[in-house]
């Protein structure tokens, strides 16, 4: 759908963006991660077509992607980190949305908007003024307004940013029913935590570089080399660590209260062998959970890199 | 491009909705409608059996004085030799010429830094489309409310027996054209200075200089004033409305037909030329305010 390759953009001396590089394929939702100021709506604006890159280049659905290339962007909707309400106040959601189905040229388009809007629940509202709607339904708004001409892309700044957990819940849930009506989706954000719930695949930006790039389960096995197993039982004894660390798999095992924690390679699933070996020991496992480090962990954890790295001389 | 002229043609019509829905158009427009009838009753109130005399009303006696003292007396007897029409038409739509230009301008920088022209960028359009929006809108608000105070001027001409002569026509077609010009100079600051406030500055700031130098231009009663205007005219003059307009009208007192319609032209190249730089100036500057 979306391919950079090289992507540079300067502005006098600052590098904003220094080197980009993203694939975005049919039918997943990928995550564009970075902390503030990281470059992330500037990599947007170039991935749009609408800035001109330094260096490097973008094709939008195969095709070069530029200013003139309206036709290509028609076929994203964006739904932009700003809330309508700040645009045009005074209209009502159907004003709105009219307005911008007739830019889009949307057949039918008073059935067009009663649909999208009755999808997230906002049909009620349809002649309510912009000004009065809460943050929550402004950004279903938005996502209504990018969804009119029925884009093969959903690219999608900061869209929880400022909601409250049932507005997030609400966007997670609507992105999520996008994507398995098979549209492509872009995430750009710094709330990793939702972000784990939601993308196929994740990029970091840093800085303006691009830390990583991977499938998220691959990412975050990436971060830690070894499955970490915590093991509840009954009674453990103190002991005990010695006596797992016996099994040919296990590379470090201590114990924490009730809980048995267990570091093993990651070549082959040895939960039953873990098992077998406490029953025959003469203990229960009472639950044996893999512990899978968080995206923020991830992050942290790159971008940290990325600074010592920095700090030490190297490349960041 | 028809995909950007299709944009703004449906902003265009949003906007003029909006206009025509809100009071300021209509405040303005009975605004201008007042002066043109009191120019028009004012004028049949200074004249008598010896003809027309400024010093019969006092309204005129003002007039006079002013365009008297700024332009000479001969341009004021031209001004009115035939009738109130011309003149009224012109004087009574600057209030609206203002009204309309200063809102474009205040919208433009107001909407742009709210991101309005980022969404329509994000989708369907390029932000060329919000400008060429923009100013369809003036234009056409501009026409609307010319064709509503022709009709007055000419009602309120036939109530006291005052025709409007080939003057009234050429007034009409040249004060339209000048707005245009005003318009797409608005545009332009729109797109040259991100913030409502610096914008309307400038655009202030533009159309006082060009206004300074007309009157300069003319004025009798201050050498100095006058010499000063000469030389700054001459380098600034081909991009002021004003000047176009004065060529229009010198032209037509001189029965010039191809130099009229020259001038006419050059008055709609300069407003397509500051559209085009405002287009070339967003280019590079960006949707973002």
């Amino acid at each position: 759908m979306i391919q950079a390759r090289g992507l540079v953009k300067r502005f006098g001396a600052f590098t904003a963006v220094n080197g980009v590089d993203l694939n975005i394929d049919r039918g997943e939702v990928y995550g564009f991660l970075g902390p503030n100021g990281a470059g992330k709506t500037t990599t947007i604006m170039m991935l749009l077509g609408i800035t001109r890159p330094t260096e490097g280049e973008v094709r939008l659905f195969g095709e070069p992607a530029g200013p003139r290339r309206t036709d290509l962007r028609r076929r994203v909707g964006v739904v932009p980190e700003r809330h309508p309400r700040g645009v045009w106040p005074w209209m009502t959601a159907e004003e709105y949305l009219s307005l911008f189905a007739d830019l889009f040229e949307v057949s039918r388009k008073e059935q067009r908007i009663a649909e999208l809007l009755e999808r997230v629940d906002l049909l009620r509202f349809r002649w309510k003024r912009i000004r009065e709607f809460s943050r929550g339904m402004l950004q279903k708004l938005s996502i209504v307004r990018a969804l009119l001409p029925d884009p093969d892309l959903l690219l999608l700044d900061e869209p929880i940013s400022g909601l409250d957990p049932l507005g997030i819940k609400q966007v997670r849930d609507l992105v999520l029913a996008e994507n398995r009506g098979g549209r492509s989706i872009f995430i750009s954000s710094h709330q990793l935590s939702e972000m784990e719930k939601i993308c196929h695949r994740v990029a970091i930006i840093f800085r303006g570089k691009l830390l990583v790039e991977d499938r998220m389960k691959s990412l975050l096995a990436r971060l830690s080399p070894q499955r970490e197993m915590h093991v509840e039982l009954d009674r453990p004894d103190a002991d005990l660590p010695a006596r797992v660390r016996t099994l040919p798999f296990v590379e470090e095992a201590a114990v924490r209260g009730n809980t048995l924690v267990v570091k093993m390679s990651r070549q082959g699933d040895h939960r039953r062998d873990l098992s077998q070996h406490l029953i025959s020991l003469g203990l229960v496992p009472l639950s044996i959970e893999e512990k899978i480090p968080s995206l923020e962990e991830a992050f942290v954890t790159i971008t940290q890199e990325n600074v010592l790295a920095l700090a030490q001389g190297g490349p960041a | 491009m028809r995909g950007r002229m299709r944009v703004a043609l449906v902003l265009c019509r949003r906007q003029v909705f909006e206009s025509l829905v809100s009071p300021g158009f209509y405040v303005l427009l009975s605004l201008c409608l007042a002066i043109s009838s009191a120019l028009t009753a004012g004028f049949a109130a200074s004249v008598d059996s010896s003809g027309f005399d400024p010093g019969l009303s006092p309204l005129y006696r003002l007039v006079s004085g002013a365009v008297s003292g700024t332009f000479g007396a001969s341009f004021f007897s031209r001004l009115f030799a035939e009738g109130p029409l011309p003149f009224g038409l012109a004087v009574s739509f600057l209030p609206m010429l203002a009204f309309l230009s200063v809102t474009s301008v205040f919208r433009f920088g107001h909407e742009r830094g709210a991101g309005a022209v980022e969404l329509i960028v994000y989708g369907p359009a390029d932000p060329t489309a919000y400008l060429l929006a923009a100013f369809l809108k003036d234009a056409t608000l501009c026409i609307l409310s010319l064709a509503a105070l022709s009709a007055a001027v000419l009602a309120a001409g036939a109530f006291v027996h005052v025709l409007p002569g080939r003057l009234f026509v050429l007034t009409l077609a040249v004060v339209a054209l000048a707005s245009l010009a005003v318009f797409a100079y608005g545009a332009l600051c729109s797109t040259l200075l991100s913030t409502v406030t610096s914008a309307l500055a400038l655009f202030i700031g533009i159309q006082l200089v060009f206004a300074l130098l007309f009157v300069g231009g003319f004025a009798l009663v201050s050498e100095p004033v006058r010499s000063v205007s000469f030389v700054a005219a001459a380098a600034l003059q081909w991009v002021s409305p004003l000047f176009y307009c004065s060529l229009c009208f010198r032209a037509a007192e001189a029965a010039q037909g191809a130099e009229l319609a020259g001038a006419c032209l050059l008055l709609a190249v300069l407003s397509a030329s500051l559209l085009a730089v405002g287009h070339l100036v967003i280019r590079e500057t960006g949707v973002r305010a």
